[in-house]
């Protein structure tokens, strides 16, 4: 393996043979791009317990995790799609409003931290979840609690 | 002494013309990407999740927010290989 040169993928494969019946079915998640990063903190911080469990499966699988993790991959699966149906059912408004305006800003939250405030309220009153970034310095504003964002297009307060 | 007007011909036909370059830019690109701004400086990532959005909603700058995807999208997956196997 080693000593074979790296290539570009140039085909896709597209295989419609379904899965077989023995491997439980799992739906899966039909939030596009700009839903799932404006919701992905929420997702977060619901599923941490889940998703650590997926990735340290896999590490621990040598390379085998795609089969030997489909447990703890349908579980991240099932918990990401509840906690999207959660925001879609309580917070639907604040939702849309912060995706579009993100998918209308390049994804930069930056750009959307005024429907992100709505939004991240308004999830933590119904839900309970947070939006915490992970690795933030200690004893400073989170960046996205800060009116003021550095590289936006609008350079002043932006709520 | 006024200016004579043939004078400030030139600078109506420039702003004109860049006008209708930056104002035809405006148009097609957002015509182009849905009415929405187009996506700048996106790298392997943002293209894969463009890619997926396309799948699940049939357009390019499509969104949803379902929490279940269409039927059929699991089945969509592309698989990426190379020309050759060795």
């Amino acid at each position: 393996m080693a000593q074979r040169d790296a290539r570009f993928n140039q085909h896709v494969l597209v295989d419609t043979t379904p899965m077989p019946d023995h491997i439980p079915k799992v739906e899966e998640i039909g939030a596009t791009s700009a839903p799932l990063f404006s919701a992905a903190y929420f997702i977060g911080d619901r599923c941490k317990a889940f998703n650590d469990d997926y990735m340290k499966c896999k590490e621990e699988a040598n390379g085998r995790g795609e089969i030997e993790c489909l447990k703890e991959g349908r579980k991240v699966t099932r918990c990401a799609a509840s906690v999207i149906k959660d925001i879609n059912t309580h917070c639907l408004k604040q939702f849309k409003e912060h995706w579009e305006c993100l998918e209308n800003n390049n994804h930069y939250l930056f750009e959307c931290r005024k429907p992100e405030q709505a939004l991240n309220s308004c999830v933590f009153d119904k839900l309970g979840l947070k939006k915490t970034i992970p690795g933030a310095p200690e004893g400073e504003v989170p960046v996205h609690l800060r009116p003021k964002q550095k590289y936006a297009q609008f350079p002043g307060r932006q709520y | 002494m006024g200016v004579p007007f043939e004078a400030l011909l030139p600078y109506g036909i420039v702003i004109t013309m860049f006008g209708v370059t930056g104002a035809g830019l405006y148009v097609s690109k957002r015509f182009l990407n849905e009415g929405k701004k187009p996506r700048w400086n996106s790298d392997l990532w943002d293209r894969q999740m463009m890619e997926r959005d396309l799948r699940i909603t049939g357009t390019l700058r499509g969104q949803s927010s379902n929490h279940i995807a269409p039927k059929g999208f699991e089945l969509s997956n592309p698989w990426k290989i190379e020309k050759r196997i060795y």
